[in-house]
């Protein structure tokens, strides 16, 4: 398995969209997305949690080369709160219930889009970050907050 | 590269107005002038992590159930862990 690569994520990108999947890149893929400077190194995928968000997710999944036969399939479908694979051309978390974000709807709300790819804001990043109390996590939270500052200045109205 | 996790960027001397260290500034700046597919060659890495690599499916209930899990599995130093 390689590294993450972006005309993978522009498959993901154009894969969940023709199949109509409610989805927003989270975590530090987000944020790289947003123009943070970091590594990381798989794709945190926040979906919207519904049987019909579930059924295109399965089937876009399925599309892009996920083994998913169906006990898996099932479990995406119904909606476990995590959901890890590693069965596909790369990997890929698919996070139903992130810590620190009560609904997928409020995070849609505010997400950011960026050259189509659908984005949470930077502040749902780190409240996610933040709420998982995870040693990882505390480390990059110090840069991840500079960066929200530089990143709401800069996007600001009337900014370029 | 380290930096201290607890500084109060209102009151500290020697930090950006960005709230952090100048030099954090110049890296936001310098990865806004790259294109996207450029960001994603720098950003994306894969090294192998022990026991969360080890299996090509995982699903947890709760979220609650995979931090545990992680804490109860994963070696320490992968950071894991809560602090």
């Amino acid at each position: 398995m390689g590294a993450f690569e972006y005309r993978q994520a522009e498959e993901i990108r154009d894969t969940f969209a023709r199949h109509g999947v409610r989805y927003l890149f989270l975590g530090k893929s987000g944020a790289i997305l947003l123009g943070f400077p970091d590594t990381t190194q798989d794709a945190d995928l926040f979906v919207q949690r519904s049987e019909s968000n579930g059924l295109a997710l399965v089937g876009a999944l399925r599309e892009l080369g996920f083994d998913l036969a169906e006990p898996r399939a099932d479990e995406i479908i119904s909606g476990k709160d995590f959901v890890q694979l590693k069965n596909g051309p790369f990997d890929l978390d698919l996070v139903f219930a992130p810590d620190g974000i009560e609904q997928f709807d409020d995070a849609w709300q505010r997400h950011v889009d960026v050259e189509g790819f659908p984005v949470c804001h930077i502040d749902d990043i780190i409240n996610s970050k933040a709420a998982t109390g995870r040693v990882k996590d505390r480390e990059s939270l110090p840069r991840l907050r500079s960066f929200r500052d530089y990143w709401m200045r800069k996007n600001q109205p009337g900014n370029c | 590269m380290s930096h201290d996790i607890n500084h109060n960027p209102d009151t500290d001397a020697g930090w950006s107005e960005s709230g952090g260290p100048a030099e954090w500034w110049a890296e936001f700046e310098a990865a806004a002038r790259r294109e996207l597919p450029l960001r994603f060659r720098y950003a994306f890495i894969h090294t192998y992590k022990p026991v969360m690599d080890d299996a090509d499916y995982r699903s947890f209930d709760t979220t609650a159930d995979y931090r545990r899990w992680c804490e109860e599995n994963l070696p320490d130093w992968l950071g894991y862990g809560r602090f």
